[in-house]
């Protein structure tokens, strides 16, 4: 079989990779965004120059813009409404979906899955004369439903796989000792399931975060969020500018990668998440 | 986790109580929807709509920018939506491209602008406002014309022939946007068109689908012309991107937009060598007209914004700002401001009716665009 | 009698469960989407059948929109494939292996998932542009040519697969996760190379994260519209750009609906070919733990 000499030759050749894996991916990853950040400090960036003559000018200008400020403040209200909305009706289907038997119950998970699968510009004249009707246009409340519908199939097929890979017997054992449905779910399911459920929560967050044509009918005039003014900055405006707001608009979500980051190791995953 | 609820919760609670602009006293709030480039967004934005809220401090101003016309079909179906529901629109003014317009006509969406309404009205030259069958407000114009950039360009062209004889001589440098996504890029493909046909025909009212067969050969020339273009075919997306291209010499010459040209070369984002000229026949060009609702809860603000925007006061900001040409007749303008546009402000082709527009747009996709 | 009345109760309370979230999707997705088939279904002009085909048979017979359809399909599987190729062996190394790699390797996937999906397409372009910072690197190295990498079918694939890396690896990691370390080893002691072991023992064991994220993947990609829209070309264009297209600029609202409505049919064979396979193995499931 091996001897110790082939183990240690295995062992320096995956570090090798493992390095070089790093290195690539890392420059694959980090190289567009490392690019932007120096445009953003560019005040004009000419070919063949590896590096821009620097200037802060272009930040006096994207700072004095008010509807920078407006456009953050709404994203950073409605995505997180939505995302508890969801949470809220949807967690509780999920586990219906993993733990009962009801008619329908195949059909109905996956038409989940058709929520994303119809393109939405075919959608959203009728869901907006249907907003008239239930006066929904332009509030908050608009919003954030048309960003709620994005996060549907995360916030079904997640928790569903999470609440099915959760071991019957120790729900069981929790029934057999006396404890109701309910404190059984909260005390021994919830807890086992809760990073399945976040990494739910992080994937239903972003996909109404960056939702941008509904809200562009839905919200406007005064519930603009960061996507749909996004569109205007990145196409409109000079190479630095579009940078200097791209690197404002990032360090929100720079800061929610380092808090939640802990939750997105595969260890903490394995806790009971299995599809 | 309770904390992360508390949290949610109050910043609900501070979104469905902090939003909205319902107040029963205190200023009226005027919505104003500008399609467009973000010159213009700029030029409302930062000076027309402030200027006016200090003349008239009883009315504030929010501001909806639609790059491109991008969401001008949401904005549409709002406003007929809103009608169909019997209710007011939160739309209070759009300046938008005359094809949503001529959809609104029929369904009554918009008000008929006279001099009762509007006293400034006067002074616009009377085919303009028939131009728009009273429906649309032209206050400032602008036409697409040529800009290159003489360090390289010694003999520019005159013609729109001269130009494609230069583009097939020079390949790779010169640049129209994809008509999709930029009027100074619908301007080269209408100037093919316009080569072969009556501009007359297609920019009037009526619409015959049939009459497009005669559109042929442009689309044969502009096809051949892809392998000349920058980049062997690329469009790009937007009038900026084209700027841009032209600033940094990746091109020498391109089609642009006059207030957008002179804007940029003011500021110092061109070189200075560029130059902009109008050719024969000339690009089109046209006004940029600003429509009313008549579905809008602040008619009778609308109407004073409109007035103020004729006066010489608020002219002064368009031509200073944007270096458009005024929607009001030149007459009223002072000499020197007539003086400094004689280059480029030469009448210019019409637009071709919305309804030929977005067929063009379409046959340039499969015809040029596509066929590579 | 008790065991009928039990099940009677859970059915009844699975279904109240599921409601809330079912009438969100059927009043602003199924509703509005029915509404567009039927547009889709009315010949114009108003005389002859009351259903009919025509506008299909009109669409699937320009040959710019054949090309878009081709062009969207084939952009996503391509883009699907090169997703897969690199987060499978990522999430395998991140899995199987403890360096010191591994953590950092662990943020560092998760970065593109934080991104505004316009920012990551703007910052693609200004790294991979002709001019740009790849192009210049090259070019002080001597290399003068650089291909075109954006605004065409390229530049769509590696903008698809950076946005898209994070949220592949952390399924299938998380479906791996789940399989004993055990397994494994049993497989290398009966000498099974790791090859080998890839395909008898981690991969049937792992398939429903692994269709999972295929699916998924798919009918993201197909349907989007913010990386073509910035990243691609001028034709042909992904399906979500020419709906748009169609219908903004070209005013073909029809047009528009009936190209919504083949996408959706060619998402939803995707979608059926995940069911099938999950059916197939739920009706054969042992718990293997």
């Amino acid at each position: 079989m091996s001897g110790p000499g082939w183990f240690w030759a295995v062992g320096a050749l995956r570090r090798v990779v493992g390095l070089g894996a790093l290195l690539a991916l890392g420059a694959f990853i980090l190289g567009p965004l490392a690019t932007l950040l120096v445009w953003a400090f560019a005040g004009t960036w000419l070919f063949p120059n590896l590096l821009p003559e620097f200037s802060l000018r272009w930040w006096t200008y994207v700072l004095t813009n008010a509807d920078v400020g407006k456009a953050i403040r709404m994203s950073f209200f409605s995505a997180p409404v939505a995302t508890l909305l969801s949470a809220v009706i949807c967690i509780p289907a999920a586990y219906a979906f993993a733990r009962l038997e009801f008619p329908g119950r195949r059909g109905l998970l996956l038409s989940f899955l058709s929520a994303n699968a119809f393109p939405k510009i075919g959608l959203y004249v009728s869901i907006a004369t249907l907003f008239y009707r239930l006066d929904l246009m332009d509030t908050f409340l608009g919003v954030v439903l048309i960003q709620v519908v994005n996060t549907l199939l995360f916030m079904i097929w997640i928790p569903t796989g999470t609440f099915r890979g959760i071991n019957r017997n120790l729900e069981e054992a929790a029934r057999d000792a006396g404890a109701g449905p309910l404190r059984t779910f909260f005390q021994i399911t919830l807890p086992i399931a809760l990073p399945g459920l976040i990494v739910a929560a992080l994937f239903a967050f972003i996909a109404a975060f960056d939702e941008a044509q509904g809200t562009l009918i839905v919200g406007t005039p005064n519930h603009v969020t960061m996507p749909v003014l996004m569109y205007a900055l990145v196409l409109g405006y000079p190479q630095p500018v579009g940078a200097v707001f791209s690197v404002l608009l990032s360090l929100p979500s720079v800061i929610l990668l380092l808090v939640t980051q802990r939750y997105l190791r595969a260890g903490y995953l394995a806790a009971g998440y299995s599809l | 986790m309770t904390v992360a609820v508390a949290i949610a919760l109050v910043m609900f609670l501070f979104g469905v109580f902090g939003s909205g602009g319902v107040g029963a006293q205190g200023p009226v709030t005027l919505n104003v929807y500008i399609n467009g480039d973000t010159n213009i967004f700029d030029l409302w934005n930062k000076s027309l709509l402030p200027a006016f809220m200090k003349r008239y401090p009883q009315y504030r101003a929010n501001f909806v920018a639609l790059l491109h016309g991008e969401g001008s079909q949401g904005v549409l179906d709002k406003i007929l939506a809103a009608k169909q529901a019997g209710r007011t629109t939160d739309v209070d003014l759009w300046e938008t491209q005359p094809s949503f317009v001529t959809q609104g006509e029929p369904q009554g969406l918009w008000v008929k602008l006279t001099t009762a309404l509007i006293p400034n009205l006067s002074r616009v030259p009377t085919q303009k406002l028939v131009a728009t069958d009273y429906y649309g407000m032209p206050y400032r114009g602008s036409s697409v014309v040529l800009a290159y950039n003489t360090a390289f360009v010694k003999n520019p062209p005159k013609t729109f022939d001269d130009v494609v004889a230069w583009i097939k001589a020079n390949p790779g440098k010169f640049a129209y946007c994809d008509p999709n996504t930029g009027g100074s890029g619908q301007a080269f493909m209408v100037a093919a068109v316009y080569k072969f046909v009556q501009a007359a025909q297609f920019a009037g009212g009526t619409y015959d689908p049939k009459a497009e067969s005669a559109w042929e050969p442009a689309w044969q020339l502009l096809k051949d012309l892809n392998s000349s273009m920058y980049n062997n075919g690329f469009y790009p997306n937007g009038n900026v991107a084209v700027l841009q291209l032209l600033s940094q010499q990746n091109v020498y010459m391109a089609s642009v937009w006059s207030d957008m040209g002179t804007d940029y070369l003011k500021r110092g984002l061109l070189p200075k060598t560029v130059k902009l000229e109008q050719i024969t026949p000339p690009l089109f060009g046209g006004d940029s007209t600003v429509t009313v609702p008549a579905g809008s809860a602040h008619l009778e603000g609308v109407f004073q914004l409109l007035n103020w925007v004729l006066t010489p006061e608020a002219q002064q900001i368009v031509i200073n700002q944007v270096s458009g040409y005024p929607g009001v007749d030149w007459q009223y303008m002072p000499a020197s401001v007539r003086a400094q546009f004689a280059e480029v402000a030469k009448p210019y082709s019409p637009l071709p009716n919305s309804q030929y527009l977005a067929d063009m747009l379409r046959l340039w996709h499969e015809r040029v665009a596509g066929s590579k | 009698m008790d065991r009928a009345h039990r099940g009677w109760k859970q059915g009844a309370l699975g279904l109240a469960l599921v409601l809330p979230p079912l009438l969100v999707l059927v009043f602003l997705i199924v509703v509005p989407a029915i509404s567009a088939i039927v547009t889709t279904l009315t010949p114009p002009g108003g005389s002859g059948p009351t259903t009919s085909f025509v506008n299909y048979a009109e669409v699937l017979a320009t040959r710019m929109l054949r090309a878009d359809i081709g062009f969207t399909v084939t952009v996503t599987l391509v883009s699907v494939a090169v997703v897969f190729l690199l987060s499978y062996p990522l999430a395998l190394y991140l899995r199987f292996t403890r360096t010191r790699a591994t953590a950092i390797l662990g943020v560092l996937f998760i970065v593109p998932l934080f991104v505004p999906v316009v920012i990551a397409s703007f910052a693609m372009i200004t790294f991979l542009v002709n001019h740009g910072l790849v192009s210049t690197i090259l070019y002080r190295l001597g290399f003068e040519r650089f291909p075109r990498l954006v605004y065409n079918a390229t530049g769509i694939v590696i903008t698809q697969v950076w946005v898209n890396i994070p949220f592949a690896v952390l399924i299938l990691g998380a479906g791996l996760q789940a399989i004993d370390d055990s397994l494994v080893d049993a497989a290398r002691d009966v000498g099974a190379g790791s090859l080998r072991t890839f395909f008898s023992v981690i991969l049937p064991l792992n398939i429903t994260s692994t269709m999972i994220t295929l699916t998924l993947q798919f009918i993201g990609i197909f349907g989007s519209f913010t990386i073509p829209y910035l990243v691609g070309g001028n034709a042909p264009q992904m399906l979500g750009v020419t709906m748009t297209d169609y219908l903004t600029q070209y005013l073909r609202r029809t047009e528009s609906a009936t190209l919504a409505v083949i996408a959706f049919m060619i998402a939803a064979v995707v979608g059926v070919i995940y069911v099938l396979s999950v059916s197939r193995r739920e009706r054969g499931e042992r718990v293997v733990r």
